[in-house]
Parts: C-alpha cells; structure tokens; sequence
C-alpha cells in the first residue's frame, strides 16, 4: 500500500516541475496521460546496473531473551543452533556476540537500528524463549532488516520443550527463506550407513541425524551390511539395500515404528531402490542373468512393471520432482553413463559425454539439476549438470567421493568423501555453485547419505 | 711531520658539503606536497554506450521554436542549411536549360543535381537583369546567351545555357563514360540565414534528447558507487536469469537521497523481493553519491535497473 502512494507522489512532483517549465497546467490527476504522452520526459531515465556481487550476509543474532528465569539456557541453545545453520549456508555472516554493543534485545520494540549498523550487521534476529504452564515452550523471533528498519518476518511456535532444536531449524528456516527468497531446509534430516570398526570388519548401521549433526539415532544393529538408504517423501520410511543371509534385498523401514519389510520377492538381487516423488511406487533394480533392468512397484498393490529391458546393467534410478522423467546409469554405450527417459519406460537419451564413466544420478528436487558421481583418471569426482546434459560442473574431486544427495531446496549437495588408507569415509556438503564445501559432523565413519524432504 | 692537505682536496669537500648542505635544508624547508585532485571516475563504455549517448532523438519535444539565424538582417528563411556560406552576392537561381520542348529526354545528362543553385560572379551583371525580367521565355534567353558566348567570362552559365545555341540535339550523344565532366563539382554553397537576433542553435533536437544527455557518464559514476555496496544479492536461483529490478531514486544536491527509493513494481515471487530488497540496501547504504554537480538536473530523479550481467 505505501508502494501505491509513494509512487503517486511522484507524479505530482513530476506534473510540478513541469509546469515550472511552463510547459503546460496539468492537474496532478492527469498523471498518466501526461507521463504517456511525454514519453521520456516524463519518466525517469534507466540507469542499468549489471552484475553486483555475492557476499554473505552480515546478521547478527543475539541471545534470545528469556521469558522467565529458567529459559536462558534454551534461549542460548536456541540462538547457537539458528548462527550455526546459517553460518554452514554460506550464504550468512553471522556477527560475533562479543561485538554487539546491546546483549539482549527486546523483542516486543523496534530495535535501536544504529547500534546494529555501526557493526555492519544487515539483518537482526530478535527473539523470546518462555516456558508455558504445560511444560510446553514458546518461541517469539522477529527478523530485521537494519538499513530500512523494516521487520522482515516475525512469528512464534508453541511445542514441547524437548524439541527446543526444531524449532530453532524452522526458524533458521524462516530466516534463510526470507533473505534468500528460497526455501531453506535446515528442519530436515539425514539417513547414512554409519560405519564403526577396523577397515576388514568394519560394522555398517543404518543411523539418522538432524542435517547439522545432532539427535544421532541408529536404526539397525549392524549384524548385515546395508548400503543406499533412501528417504520417502513421506519422510517416515526409508528405502534401503541389505544384504541379508542370501541375495542382497530391498528393504522398506518405518523410522517411527522401526517395523521392516522386503520390497517384493524376486528371485536374483534386488538393489538401488529410490521413492517415486508422490512416495507412491519404488523405483530399482532387478537382477536378471548377468544383467539388471529397472522395475517400479506401487506399494500399495505390490504390482510391478518393466521399465527398461536391455543386455545391459541399468541401475541407480532417479525420478525428476514431476515424476515425468527418470535418469538412471546403464552400460549400454560400453560404460557406466547417464540415461533419461519417460518414468513410463520408452526411448532412452544418453546425457552424458565427457571423459570417463558417470554413475549414482540424482534429479534435483528443483528439477534444474542431475548430480552424479564421475570416475575417470584415478579420480572420482561430484558433479552436476543440467538435466539436458549441458552444463556439467564439478564440485569436488578427489580420491574417492560419492553418492550425491540434494537438499530439499536443490541448492546443496551432500555425498561421502573417502580419503583412503587406513581412515574411513566423512560426509560433506556443497552449495550447487561449488563454493562452501563443509565436513558434516557424525560419531564416527560416514558413508552413502540421503537427505529427507523439510519436515514441515 | 706536518701532513699535507691536498689543496683542490679540501676544497672539493668543502664546495660538496656545501652544496649537499644548502641542498638539504632547501629543498626540506619546501614540502613535496601534490596539489589535491578530486578524483575523477574514469568508465570504459562500449561503442554501444557511447552511440546510445551520442544519439539524436527523433521524436524529442522541440524546445526551442526559434529558427538558426547566423546574420541579422530581414528574415529570409533558407531550406536547406547546408553548404559553405557564400554572402557576396545573394544566389541566383537560375533556370538552367530553358526548357525547349524537344530536348526533354537530354536534360538529365545535363542537369544531374536538378536543383542547382548557381552562383553567378560579380561579373555576370548583365546576365540575371537580361534573364530575370522574361525568364519564362526560352527564346530571348537563348538569344541573349548566344551574344554571352562570345564573351568568355560566365563558365557556368556557359556551361549550362551552352546546348540551346548550337541547336544541334540530334548530335548530342549521352557518353556515360564522360558524365563526371558534366557534373558541377563547385561545393554547394548557400546565403546566411538572416533574421531578426543571432541564434547559433541549429533546431534540430533539443537539449534534452540523448545527444545531450550525459547519463553515460554520470550514470557510470552512479553504477561504481552502487555496485561498491550491492554485495547481498541471492544468486543461484532458477529465476536468476530473469531477474531486473527498477527502482525510483531522488537525490539531493550532496548525493543523499531526498526520500526512500520506491521500487517500480511488486515483487511476484519471494526471490523477486529478497534481489529487490538487496537493491534497495545498496542504495542506502552507498549514500551520499558524488555524481558531476553540473548534471544535477539529470541526476536528481532517476531509475536504475538492477539486473543480472547476462540479461
């Protein structure tokens, strides 16, 4: 609303100061036909400015203010985990505390923007933690910008104290989403395959994580290795690969019942399982002979369909967020490459063309990228290239990297970096433009991540 | 024993301690000090910036209705000013080639610039009094040219008027291989424009069309400065590639804005808000700008558009 007066202000200046120059009487209501007619005289002449520059943003943080007595340690707890997710975005420069001239903020006024602009800040995160009645807590935060004194965004959540970090995801969350214009996803979970023990008896256990390291759950024992968990859109199953006492099998696991089930019942092995966008069917592989072709099941009526059927090893299947198309790798060509067809099965178009082999594609969930693991020259590498094959862009290179999983919002891209010798694998992350690579925290070994969709 | 002092010796080092000495204390006493420049933005634009600017505006408000006057004198408008000026003697126009019928299909090789305007020497006095009381007539102009032919003096207009004595139309033959020698290879000249006061503006454009226009300049100095604070800009979004954001700006004299910028339009999506927002900082945040004093008229109220180096 103030848009619409301020720009109506400019014209009546405009209709002044043309009449000082004794062009003509128009009254300030004539506004648009005298801007039109005028052409260029009456609007205001187009400077472009190309280009500008990415720099994190400034923001400070400080420690949410308590509601009563005992809430100054969540309120910290609180204000460290927002400053640690926006500082591994790489998009935020979060301000030390130690340079604030104010500690704490009251949330219920307007900030004194001068004392946060005399130390660069951007952005402001003023926030509230009060412990109710019920022994639920509530969390108050309002964002800031400091140049135009303008609140940002501003809310309060009301949930059981021991989900204190939660709730500080959905608000870093909220911050990221206002002050990128994309969605954040610091309120989501990681599934890997955690690995303990010596490099020849090395235990695999599927184990579950907050995206930043914390609240680490297994969900297996360790007794049979398992490899390529999947995350449903759903967010309550995944989707893994086992090898059990006979052939390797698909497996569906309910992380909140930890009830388990075999995808099927096929003769041969059963691998490289991936949910369908609606979380409807299952996507994977079939061992058939010396080769393996990619089948989808809907979990619902456990019917399964063919969808390539080659004298060739087609695995790894991905589908595309509209469930339209699917990408998978197949050595068809001779060697491992990327492949998309239609997810209803049909012709399929080799993307990939650079040197070496490229295996493991994953469809980002914002649809402009496919990310995979590229061998070649001793090297294995992540990398992504747009979904026509165009564009390719390595993000790492090394000895070993692999696995590539997306962030739900498909600007970051996790995967497990092995640096060989007697050490074991680590997970990372980097931002889809290869900037801000960062190691993720985990208790031990780390391998074969997958990022589950935001939980709220 | 006595040492001996080298004369030329002693000398030598006083003359050089003096020297250095003077040396020392003269040029400390006078500070080094450079004179203090304002800095000037230096921009490298493209031959498109600079053609942009330098371009004329067709269909710009005609602010200034008097016409060019280069000599006072009673108003006599000329159409087209171009040509060397050439006062000595007011232009004649002369008919050349009084039109006989039956040459109709030669004259283009004798008139290849129709609309010739000859400029007759002072010498030719009798020539226009003859021709201007019957200039409608072909035969006593021709008449009267015959008698000028003899007289060698008039070259154009023996040039021209030449054809109709020798009454031979039938010989002439159009030699294209020789039309250069026809052609009228005197630069064109023309008389003043007169009117009533001096006026050296050619009317042609105005100060306001883009010829006068130094937004290159002023404008470049104003993206520099921007540019210097308009760090946040998100990047790496689907819609990057699309993205420009206008904004109204109104400066004051000292280069601080006069008012909040005002965005020309809503944003539509949130990315569409936050690249705006990320503007709208680095205008703030960059004030006060020190654009030419001189151009303030064109800087005080503008828009840049903010928008991606590939679009």
């Amino acid at each position: 609303m103030t848009d619409k007066i301020d720009w109506c202000a400019t014209r009546i200046r405009l209709d002044r100061r043309q009449m000082i120059s004794g062009i003509a009487a128009f009254s300030a209501l004539a506004g648009a036909p005298f801007r039109q007619a005028f052409g260029q005289e009456g609007g205001r002449k187009q400077i472009p400015i190309p280009g500008g520059d990415f720099a994190p943003v400034p923001i400070a943080i400080p420690n949410f203010a308590a509601g009563t007595p005992g809430d100054a340690e969540v309120g910290v707890g609180v204000t460290q985990v927002i400053t640690n997710n926006l500082k591994r975005s790489g998009l935020f420069a979060p301000i030390d505390q130690s340079a604030y001239l104010e500690k704490t903020v009251n949330i219920d006024a307007a900030p004194n923007f001068n004392n946060w602009k005399s130390i660069n800040a951007q952005a402001l995160v003023t926030g509230r933690m009060t412990r109710q009645g019920n022994g639920r807590v509530k969390a108050e935060f309002r964002l800031w910008d400091v140049n135009t004194g303008q609140q940002l965004a501003g809310q309060q959540y009301d949930t059981s104290a021991e989900y204190w970090r939660r709730i500080a995801h959905i608000i870093s969350d909220q911050i990221y989403e206002r002050m990128t214009g994309e969605k954040g996803y610091f309120d989501t979970r990681v599934v890997f395959v955690d690995e303990s023990g010596s490099a020849q008896h090395r235990v695999k256990r599927l184990a579950l994580m907050d995206q930043d390291g914390a609240n680490v759950r297994y969900l297996t024992r360790g007794a049979d290795l398992v490899l390529t968990p999947r995350f449903s859109p759903s967010t309550q199953e995944i989707t893994y690969m086992e090898f059990g006492q006979g052939d390797p099998r698909v497996y569906l696991l309910n992380i909140e019942t930890g009830q388990r089930e075999i995808v099927g019942n096929f003769p041969g092995m059963s691998f490289s399982p991936r949910f369908s966008p609606d979380g409807q069917r299952i996507i994977m592989s079939l061992q058939q002979g010396g080769n393996s072709n990619l089948f989808v099941m809907d979990l619902r009526s456990k019917a399964m369909t063919r969808l390539t059927d080659t004298p060739a090893i087609d695995t790894s299947p991905s589908y595309a967020p509209d469930g339209s198309q699917l990408c998978f790798e197949s050595d068809r060509g001779g060697k491992p490459q990327i492949y998309v067809m239609p997810a209803t099965g049909g012709q399929a178009q080799r993307i990939s063309f650079g040197d070496g082999t490229y295996s493991t594609p994953v469809w980002s969930p914002r649809g402009d990228y496919i990310a995979f693991t590229k061998q070649g020259g001793g090297q294995f590498a992540i990398g992504i290239m747009k979904t026509d094959g165009s564009g390719e862009r390595i993000l790492t290179s090394g000895f070993h990297n692999e696995g590539p999983t997306f962030a739900p919002n498909g600007r970051v891209v996790m995967f497990f970096r092995d640096p060989g010798g007697n050490s074991g694998p680590s997970l990372f992350t980097v931002d889809v433009s290869g900037r801000n690579e960062l190691r993720v925290p985990t208790p031990g070994f780390a391998s074969d991540p997958a990022w589950s969709p935001l939980l709220s | 024993m006595k040492v001996k002092v080298d004369k030329t010796l002693a000398a030598s080092i006083a003359l050089h301690v003096l020297v250095i000495g003077w040396g020392l204390v003269s040029f400390s006493t006078r500070a080094f000090v450079m004179p203090e420049e304002d800095t000037v933005d230096v921009d490298v634009i493209s031959s498109d910036q600079l053609s942009h600017a330098m371009a004329g505006q067709k269909d710009g408000k005609k602010e200034n209705p008097k016409p060019l006057v280069e000599k006072v004198a009673d108003a006599k408008p000329v159409d087209d000013a171009v040509g060397k000026i050439d006062d000595k003697k007011a232009p004649v126009v002369t008919e050349t080639a009084p039109p006989p019928t039956p040459k109709v299909e030669e004259k283009p090789e004798k008139k290849p610039d129709p609309p010739k305007k000859v400029e007759n020497k002072p010498k030719e006095e009798p020539k226009p009094v003859e021709k201007k009381p019957d200039p409608v007539k072909p035969d006593p102009i021709a008449e009267a040219i015959k008698k000028e032919e003899k007289k060698p003096p008039p070259k154009p207009v023996q040039q021209a008027a030449k054809p109709p004595p020798e009454q031979k139309p039938k010989e002439r033959v159009f030699d294209e291989s020789k039309i250069a020698a026809l052609l009228d290879k005197r630069d064109p000249t023309r008389a003043s424009i007169t009117g009533a006061t001096l006026n050296s503006n050619a009317a042609l454009g105005t100060a306001k069309g883009k010829s006068a226009d130094n937004s290159a300049t002023w404008g470049a100095m104003f993206r520099q400065q921007v540019e210097r604070c308009w760090k946040n800009k998100p990047y790496g979004s689907l819609e990057e590639q699309r993205t420009q954001v206008v904004i109204d700006i109104d400066l004051k004299r000292d280069g601080t804005l006069a008012r909040m910028p005002v965005p020309e339009t809503t944003p539509s999506t949130p990315y569409m808000r936050v690249y705006q927002e990320s503007a709208l900082r680095a205008i703030i945040a960059c004030q006060p700008y020190n654009l030419p004093a001189g151009w303030f008229d064109e800087w005080k109220a503008f828009a840049p558009v903010f928008k991606e180096n590939n679009t």
